[in-house]
C-alpha cells in the first residue's frame, strides 16, 4: 500500500476535509436505503436473499483481486478502495433506482410505450448509472486527490465503483427473478441470475464501464501538461465510451436475430461485449505500461543490483512477468521462495514510489529491499527473474483454458436451451 | 492515455473540497429527485378509443372499459411478452402477457405467490373459474392490502400466461369492477405474434 503523497496528510487531515464528511454522509444515506431494501428482501425471501448475497459476494473476490493487482507498483490505500466499492454499491445504486425508472417513464411518455419497451432499459439505465458511478471517482478525487496520480489510478477506482454497483445490482435482479418466478423462497432463479449476470455477463459489465469512465477522470486530474479543454474532452469521451458500451450491451440489437442455442448466445455475447472489452483492456494495458515504465525508470536510475537487477527490472514492469518470476522461484526453491520473491517485488515497488515522492528520504525502503534480498539469497535464489517456460506451466495454462471453455459451453448450452 | 506525474498532481482548483462536494450532491440530487420530479410533471395518461381492441402483446388483445386511460409508464408492448396498464380514475387495471410452459393451476399459483410476496398483501376468498367471450378459460380470485382491495384473473393459452390484476380502494373498486370484468371477458388471443 502506498503512503499518502502529501507530507503529513494522515487520517486527521482527512477528517478536516469538508468533502470527506459530505461523501461520508452520502455513503451513510446509501447504506440506510440499501439496508431497507435488503431487509425487505430478507423478510420475503430469506433463503434466496442469503444465497444471492453469498454467491455475488464470492464473485466480487476475483474481480477485486484482479483490479487491485493492476496497480501492483503503486497500490491504492485499502480505505479508498473500500470507499470506491461502497460508492458503487450504496450511493450509485440508491440514486440509479429512482433515476432510471423516471427516465424510462419519460421515454415512454415523450416517445411511446413501444420505444420504452425496446430501448428504455438500453437508454435510461446507462444514462443515470454511468453518471452516478463516475461521480464515485470524482468523490475519491475530492477527498484524496493526491492518491489519484495516474490514469491507472482512475481505472482502479472506477473499476471498483463499477464492481460495487454490479454486485448490488445483481443481488437486486436475483431477488426480482425470485419474485417474478412466483414459486416462493426458491434459490433456482438466483442460480440462473448468477449464471447469466455474474458468470456470462459479469466480465463486460459495470466493472469494465466504470474502469473506462475512471480512466477519463484520471486523465483529467493528472495530465497537467495538457490544456484543460483537452483533458475535459478526453474525460467526457471516456464517460461517453462507458455509456455507449453500456447502451450496446443493454440494447435490443440481436435480441432474437441469431436464434436460440449456445452458439447464438455466444455470438451475441461476442458482438455486444467483445469490442468494448478489447478497447478497454487495451487502454488499461497502455495506462499500466506507462505507469510501470515510469516507476521502473526510477529504480533503474539507482544503478544498484542489490536494490534491483537488470533481470528484475524487466520482470517488475509487467504483471505476467512478475507472476512468471514467482513461478520460477517456486519451481526452483519451493513455495517459500515464491513468497519471498513476491515480498521483494512489493518492496521494490514501494521503493520506486518513494523515490518519485521524496528521493532524499528513502533509507528505510532501501533497508526493506535489502532484507528481502538477503532472505532470497539465504534460500539460494538471489534474483527474482523470469525462468524458461516449463512444460508444466504450458500444460497448466492449456488445461485451465480448456476447463474454462468447457464450463462456459455448458453454461451457454443450459441457458441457450432454456 | 496518461502519464504519471509525481508533483502536486493536478492544476485543478487547489481547494475544491466543499464546493466540489456540493456540486457532487447537486448532480446526485438531480438524478435521484430531479428526474422523478420531471417524470411526475409529465402526464402518463393517454386516452383510448371506445370499444376498440387494444393489443397488449404476443397476439393478446383486450377491449378496455369505456372511459379508461392508458398509463404509458406501465405499458410495454412486445412480440413475445408485454404489459398494458389502464386506469379508471384511481383504479389500476393491469394485464401482463408472458411465455409460460405450465398449466392453468400452476399459473394461478404463481400469480398468487407473487401477490402474497408483496408485504401486506393477502389473498382472500376462494378461486373461481372464469371464461372470456373468445373462449379463454381462466381462474379468478381476490386479495387485500390494508384498505385497498384487488382482483386477479389468470389465463393460459398457446404457451402464454395472461395475468390480470385490478387494485384500488374498496369503494372505487365496487363502482368500476363490473366494467373491468366485462373488459376482461373481451381478452382474446388472435394467434399472431
Amino acid at each position: 500500500m502506498s503512503e499518502p503523497v502529501r507530507p503529513g496528510a494522515g487520517p486527521a487531515a482527512l477528517l478536516r476535509t469538508p468533502a470527506f464528511w459530505v461523501v461520508s454522509a452520502l455513503l451513510a444515506a446509501g447504506a440506510v436505503r440499501m439496508s431497507q431494501i435488503l431487509h425487505r428482501f430478507l423478510a420475503a425471501y430469506p433463503l434466496a436473499t442469503v444465497t444471492a448475497v453469498g454467491l455475488f459476494a464470492l464473485l466480487a473476490v476475483p474481480f477485486w483481486l484482479f483490479v487491485q493487482e493492476l496497480d501492483f507498483l503503486e497500490r491504492e490505500p485499502a480505505g479508498l478502495l473500500v470507499v470506491a466499492f461502497a460508492w458503487g454499491g450504496l450511493v450509485a445504486t440508491t440514486v440509479s433506482i429512482p433515476g432510471s425508472v423516471a427516465l424510462e417513464n419519460l421515454i415512454a411518455k415523450l416517445g411511446s410505450p413501444g420505444l420504452a419497451a425496446d430501448w428504455g432499459a438500453a437508454l435510461a439505465g446507462p444514462s443515470v448509472e454511468e453518471i452516478a458511478k463516475t461521480l464515485g471517482v470524482v468523490a475519491i478525487v475530492l477527498i484524496a486527490r493526491s492518491q489519484v496520480n495516474s490514469v491507472l489510478d482512475g481505472v482502479v477506482y472506477g473499476a471498483l465503483v463499477g464492481l460495487g454497483f454490479q454486485i448490488v445490482e445483481d443481488i437486486v435482479f436475483a431477488i426480482g427473478a425470485v419474485a417474478m418466478a412466483g414459486q416462493g423462497d426458491e434459490v433456482q432463479p438466483v442460480i440462473t441470475t448468477f449464471l447469466v449476470r455474474g458468470f456470462l455477463a459479469g466480465v463486460w459489465s459495470h466493472t469494465l464501464f466504470g474502469a473506462l469512465a475512471g480512466a477519463g477522470v484520471g486523465y483529467l486530474v493528472v495530465n497537467t501538461e495538457r490544456s484543460r479543454r483537452r483533458r475535459i474532452t478526453v474525460a467526457g469521451l471516456a464517460l461517453f465510451g462507458a455509456w455507449a458500451s453500456h447502451v450496446l450491451w443493454n440494447s435490443p440489437l440481436l435480441r432474437d436475430g441469431l436464434g436460440n442455442g449456445a452458439v447464438a448466445l455466444l455470438a451475441v455475447l461476442a458482438f455486444k461485449g467483445l469490442p468494448p472489452l478489447l478497447l478497454i483492456l487495451y487502454l488499461v494495458r497502455r495506462a499500466h505500461d506507462r505507469e510501470a515504465e515510469y516507476y521502473v525508470a526510477r529504480l533503474a536510475g539507482l544503478d544498484d543490483p542489490e536494490m534491483i537487477t537488470e533481470g528484475e527490472l524487466l520482470a517488475l514492469g509487467s504483471g505476467s512477468l512478475r507472476a512468471a518470476a514467482r513461478r520460477h522461484a517456486a519451481d526452483k526453491k519451493g513455495r517459500k521462495a515464491r513468497a519471498s520473491v513476491r515480498r521483494l517485488q512489493r518492496a521494490q515497488a514501494r521503493l520506486a514510489v518513494e523515490l518519485s515522492r521524496a528521493p532524499d528520504d528513502v533509507g528505510r525502503y532501501h533497508l526493506e529491499v535489502r532484507a528481502h534480498r538477503a532472505a532470497l539469497v539465504a534460500l539460494g535464489h538471489p534474483e527474482a527473474v523470469v525462468g524458461a517456460r516449463t512444460w508444466r506451466h504450458t500444460a497448466s495454462t492449456i488445461g485451465t483454458a480448456a476447463l474454462a471453455i468447457a464450463v462456459l459451453w455448458v453454461a451457454l448450452a443450459a441457458l441457450g436451451g432454456a | 492515455m496518461g502519464t504519471v506525474t509525481r508533483r502536486h498532481l493536478t492544476d485543478l482548483p487547489s481547494t475544491p473540497g466543499l464546493l466540489g462536494a456540493f456540486v457532487l450532491v447537486a448532480v446526485l440530487a438531480a438524478l435521484a429527485f430531479g428526474l422523478p420530479a420531471v417524470d411526475r410533471a409529465v402526464s402518463a395518461q393517454r386516452s383510448l378509443p371506445d370499444d376498440t381492441p387494444y393489443r397488449v402483446a404476443a397476439g393478446v388483445t383486450v377491449v378496455p372499459p369505456d372511459g379508461a386511460t392508458l398509463d404509458v409508464t406501465g405499458t410495454r408492448p412486445g412480440e413475445d411478452r408485454g404489459t398494458a396498464l389502464f386506469r379508471l380514475g384511481p383504479v389500476r387495471y393491469a394485464i401482463a402477457v408472458q411465455p409460460f410452459s405450465g398449466d392453468l393451476t400452476a399459473a394461478a399459483h404463481r400469480l398468487r405467490q407473487r401477490i402474497t410476496g408483496t408485504s401486506g398483501y393477502q389473498v382472500t376468498g376462494t378461486q373461481l373459474a372464469v371464461s372470456t367471450a373468445g373462449g379463454l378459460a381462466g381462474l379468478q380470485g381476490g386479495y387485500t392490502a390494508g384498505d385497498r382491495g384487488g382482483r386477479y384473473a389468470v389465463f393460459v393459452v398457446h404457451g402464454l400466461t395472461i395475468e390480470v390484476t385490478v387494485s384500488g380502494a374498496d369503494l372505487d373498486l365496487g363502482r368500476t369492477l363490473p366494467a373491468i370484468e366485462a373488459s376482461t371477458r373481451t381478452l382474446r388471443f388472435d394467434g399472431t405474434r
